[in-house]
């Protein structure tokens, strides 16, 4: 038989007995929060009565909001993959500024169009000790269409978002083949000169 | 004050915080674990199922061939066409059309989820196409839509072959229908075999017949189809290789799920 004091035995049950505070699960809610926020102000930009303003008048206030939790740098080179050091620092810019505006000219046009879509998200799946996915279901005109988010935990950043799959479909992964096949026997300036004419047709 | 404890309840208490760290462990996993930038900039895998939803493209010559015939089709022709369809035809009424056919679809799919051996899935397809058929009246009405538990994922024959191990065989593009792979095509074919509208095992005897529900089904289709293909190619750079890795991405996750 062994002693134990009283406050030794409930010192020992405080520390395993009592739920430990979950900070980890709600760091977790709290990076989902706020994606949800940044999502919604987007909409509300998106959604405003001026709404039918072209993507350059809104372009400011839609980058500003996004760029909080979506480090394009980080979604853009990644896309690149190898292809990025075939840039100079001065093409690294273009492209960065083309590509950028390309996309959310694209999908926020989608975003915008027609009523302003619901957003459902649900709860982080850990993937790596430094990476998570948060998947979500905008409804949108009686389509369900699934988004997940994935997010690293960048120093001097915190979560942020580097890749985003619709419908399971990665759209790092797409651009990655896409750039793939344009460096096989194009160069750089054709790509910033392709750039830019989407974005005249866009 | 002492008390006496039996020698037991230390190790209890062990295996107690065991437990419960057990029960929460996804919660506390460490997530302190900072990148740097540079490591995330590397190929580390998390390119997801990169390697799962690689597409072989032996006939890329003659898919191009027919990517650009169906991408001025879908413009000239589908998209201003899909204009006035949206335009004439209520919005609910496409709706039910588009009910109608899916549910017409439900052998291909229970096929697909038996094949598989996913009784579950096949269950729910069944209660779905049930209820539809009677309560949704043949099928216009989807009766089921705020049963999250009657809604699967949507199985064919192609996944099927997918979950058995069977890679694509090749990518190859058709005209009008778009992309498909040896595997997805063959499976299609199986399909028609299940198909109630489809030859060779149509319940539909008359062809003229047949090809008015084909026309219908594809024609209501149209506009989310077009959506789509304007959605990928809208923003892409090289729109071609844009659809063949978004098809053979969107086949590796339906075939995981």
């Amino acid at each position: 038989m062994n002693s134990f004091s009283i406050r030794s035995l409930f010192a020992i049950l405080l520390l395993t007995v009592t739920p430990l505070p979950n900070l980890r699960s709600n760091d977790l809610d709290h990076t989902k929060d706020a994606l949800e926020f940044t999502l919604n102000r987007l909409l509300d930009v998106l959604h405003a009565s001026h709404s039918n303003a072209p993507y350059s008048d809104k372009k400011d206030r839609i980058i500003g909001i996004l760029d909080q939790q979506f480090s394009f740098d980080v979604i853009i080179q990644r896309s690149l993959g190898r292809n990025w050091n075939k840039l100079n620092d001065s093409q690294k810019d273009q492209v960065y500024t083309l590509i950028t505006d390309l996309v959310l000219q694209s999908y926020t046009r989608e975003l915008q169009d027609g009523p302003r879509p619901e957003l459902t998200f649900y709860k982080p799946k850990v993937i790596t000790s430094s990476k998570i996915e948060i998947e979500s279901i905008v409804l949108l005109d009686e389509s369900k269409i699934n988004i997940s988010y994935r997010l690293a935990n960048i120093k001097d950043r915190g979560w942020q978002v580097y890749d985003v799959l619709v419908e399971g479909i990665s759209m790092v992964s797409n651009y990655r083949k896409q750039f793939d096949e344009h460096f096989l026997k194009k160069s750089a300036s054709e790509l910033i000169d392709l750039l830019k004419t989407k974005l005249q047709e866009a | 004050m002492k008390i006496l404890i039996p020698s037991g309840i230390p190790f209890a208490i062990i295996a107690m915080w065991a437990l419960l760290s057990k029960a929460g462990a996804e919660d506390f996993v460490d997530l302190d674990d900072l990148l740097e930038m540079d490591e995330l900039l590397d190929d580390d895998g998390t390119l997801v199922r990169e390697g799962s939803a690689a597409i072989a493209d032996p006939l890329k010559g003659l898919n191009l061939a027919f990517f650009g015939f169906n991408d001025a089709v879908y413009k000239n022709i589908f998209q201003p066409f899909t204009l006035q369809y949206v335009r004439v035809i209520p919005k609910e009424a496409r709706k039910g059309i588009g009910n109608f056919f899916n549910n017409l679809e439900y052998p291909r799919r229970l096929t697909g989820s038996l094949l598989q051996f996913r009784f579950g899935r096949a269950s729910q397809e069944t209660g779905k196409f049930l209820i539809n058929t009677t309560a949704g009246m043949a099928g216009f009405m989807d009766a089921t839509q705020e049963f999250e538990a009657l809604q699967p994922p949507k199985e064919d024959i192609g996944q099927a072959f997918g979950t058995w191990g069977f890679k694509h065989g090749f990518y190859f593009v058709l005209p009008f229908l778009g992309p498909t792979s040896l595997r997805d095509f063959v499976g299609r074919i199986g399909g028609n075999y299940v198909d109630p509208t489809s030859e060779p095992c149509t319940q539909v005897d008359d062809s003229t017949d047949r090809m008015i529900l084909t026309a219908v089904d594809t024609v209501n289709d149209l506009p989310d189809i077009i959506d789509i293909y304007n959605s990928i190619t809208g923003s892409a750079i090289d729109p071609y290789t844009a659809v063949r890795d978004g098809y053979a991405q969107l086949r590796a996750v339906q075939v995981a799920e």
